[in-house]
């Protein structure tokens, strides 16, 4: 604490981003809530309608099932490119002597690129006519008979949704998982060599335990990303074709900015909201009770 | 241009020397297999950006009928030249480093104030308020769409450069926030004691000590959210109707023509106009981004 500062300095300095934090976060927050007890179309008067948006939802709306399996399917997708994928390409770059800098540069890059343009260029890479990248590449690999409109196929679109948005961010996993495995004691490693213990058993029962807390950040970064994820789906194929591909986040926006319906768009709003909250919890239990063991 | 990581093969080794075990061997073995491996993730991980980029310098009836795989028969700009009058290109740039550069001084002046109060000057409920940051690290942005609707349509905001910025700003503040706080513990208080001594108050110790102490981190804040910034489609495309404000990602939509039939080496040469004023920041600053990503996480 500084010696000579005073209540209005503290005030000075806290207030203006509080205000903005509040008026911009925490505001909308507690507003969702309360809008997800009324019936309003935007237009007419609120009508207090008590639980029945909640009753709605978890007993009487296929479509939010649907949107909530496909959204797992989904994070599944996304967890097993990103954090596998980061895991694998980290770890072989460890072993690499040269060109670390230019891999990581490299890999991180479809990560600045926006979710508009990634949404394009997927959308070229599966489509069918004119041929695109996968389907001509299965022609070449002689799986034509796997060939189809990605995009179209209600047994592939949600895989096909899902992979560019676990694409897009294995870079920046790799990053902060390798920054980890390279700060693994050198000395450990070498005993562990010396003892005859193969780059298996060197990384399952050195590096990974070592690097755990970190595995936690991104497990969890992963996780919440993935269940917010919506650009990439809603302009790829908007939910469909029928609700094939449609997440809690785009069944949640068509509901308030295409069927007006305010209120029930926030009750689906403040599951998502419980889903991410109930997700982080989970990942730390499951997390800290494989470390107790 | 890219794929010109992948290493040579090691010419073939000697055969071994019955001697030497076979742990000798094995890290170089393994050494080789990570190399190949890794050149075909980084292929599959750049291929996609290299073939955008091949096919906005591709003309139409090359794309039409050619193998995609193919390389561009003749080479043509003209693809440039159309994307520039089927959207509105330099409006949406220019919109984008306005949306950008306003969210970013929000975020770096509010975040830095938010910590050196929390952090430096401290007060009995810095933890509860360090506490309330972080929820907005864990809730998704999508909470805010309807509530923030509904509240910019009362006072007018929707359309407008403002409707953009605040939530942007806002959401990245928690960030921010402890990047900076977590800088702020490394000023040693006797820099403090000292300009306290020199009779210098909370004000100038902000502006003369701490502010310009803390240039690196403001780097680092500013590029991570840059890229979220720049990038960011949902706000935008829930609060701007009027084409004059359209962000990139939002004028990019203006080339799905109608019936969704898209002129896609237009398009494809717009992504590229649209993407490599970041790509060139990434590129020339990555060693400062990279770290920033890093340690944003880590301290996340």
């Amino acid at each position: 604490m500084l010696p000579n500062r005073s209540k209005t300095s503290v005030l000075v300095f806290l207030l203006p981003p509080l205000l903005l934090y509040c008026a911009a976060v925490l505001f909308p927050i507690l507003q969702s809530l309360f809008l997800s007890f009324f019936s309003w179309n935007g237009i007419s008067d609120m009508e207090f309608i008590g639980f029945e948006n909640y009753v709605r939802m978890l007993t009487a709306d296929d479509i939010f099932w649907r949107s909530f399996a496909n959204a797992l399917i989904y994070l599944a997708i996304c967890l097993v490119l990103q954090l596998g994928g980061a895991l694998v390409v980290a770890s072989l770059l460890t072993s690499l002597r040269r060109g670390r800098e230019l891999i990581k540069t490299l890999y991180l890059l479809p990560a600045v690129i926006s979710t508009v343009a990634i949404a394009f260029l997927f959308v070229r890479i599966y489509s069918i006519d004119p041929v695109g990248l996968l389907n001509q590449l299965l022609h070449w690999v002689g799986l034509g008979t796997f060939e189809r409109a990605w995009l179209s196929d209600v047994n592939t679109v949600l895989a096909a949704v899902s992979a560019p948005e676990g694409w897009r961010f294995t870079g920046l996993y790799m990053l902060i998982i390798y920054a980890a495995l390279i700060a693994v004691p050198k000395e450990l490693e070498e005993a562990a060599v010396l003892d005859g213990a193969s780059q298996w058993t060197l990384f399952t029962k050195i590096r990974f335990p070592y690097i755990r807390p970190v595995w936690i950040t991104t497990t969890i970064m992963a996780t919440t990303y993935g269940l917010r994820g919506f650009d990439i789906p809603y302009l790829m194929t908007s939910g469909g074709p029928g609700q094939s591909s449609e997440l809690l986040t785009t069944y949640m926006y068509k509901t308030a900015f295409t069927s007006t319906d305010f209120g029930y768009a926030s009750t689906v709003s403040v599951f998502i909201v419980i889903e991410c909250l109930a997700a982080v919890g989970l990942i730390l239990f499951m997390l800290k009770r494989k470390a107790d063991s | 241009m890219i794929v010109q990581t992948a290493p040579a093969t090691p010419p073939p080794t000697l055969s071994p020397v019955p001697t030497i075990n076979r742990r000798r061997r094995k890290p170089s073995l393994h050494r080789t297999l990570s190399r190949v491996l890794i050149s075909l993730i980084v292929i599959v991980q750049v291929y996609p950006l290299a073939w955008l980029f091949l096919t906005s310098l591709r003309t139409e009836q090359d794309f039409a009928t050619g193998d995609p795989f193919a390389l561009p028969g003749s080479l043509t700009w003209e693809n440039y030249a159309r994307a520039f009058e089927t959207g509105d290109l330099g409006r949406n740039i220019l919109n984008s480093f306005i949306v950008t550069m306003g969210a970013n001084v929000v975020i770096v002046l509010f975040g830095m104030m938010a910590a050196y109060a929390i952090q430096v000057l401290g007060f009995r409920l810095s933890k509860f308020v360090r506490g309330l940051f972080l929820i907005g690290i864990i809730v998704p942005v999508q909470i805010a769409l309807v509530p923030l609707f509904i509240d910019y349509s009362a006072v007018n905001l929707l359309d407008t450069y403002q409707s953009m910025i605040i939530p942007l700003a806002g959401f990245a503040l928690p960030m921010s926030v402890y990047l900076f706080s977590s800088f702020f513990e490394y000023i040693p208080r006797e820099t403090y004691e000292a300009a306290s001594l020199d009779g210098a108050g909370p004000y100038r110790i902000f502006g003369l000590i701490t502010l310009p102490l803390s240039l690196n981190t403001v780097v680092t804040v500013v590029l991570v959210n840059s890229i979220f910034i720049w990038n960011d489609f949902i706000f935008a495309n829930t609060f701007v109707l009027s084409e004059e404000l359209k962000t990139i990602p939002l004028g990019l939509q203006n080339y799905i023509g109608a019936m969704g039939k898209v002129d896609w080496t237009a398009t494809f040469a717009a992504v590229c106009v649209t993407i490599t004023p970041l790509l060139l920041v990434f590129l020339v600053l990555n060693k400062a981004m990279i770290q920033g990503l890093e340690s944003g996480a880590t301290k996340g």
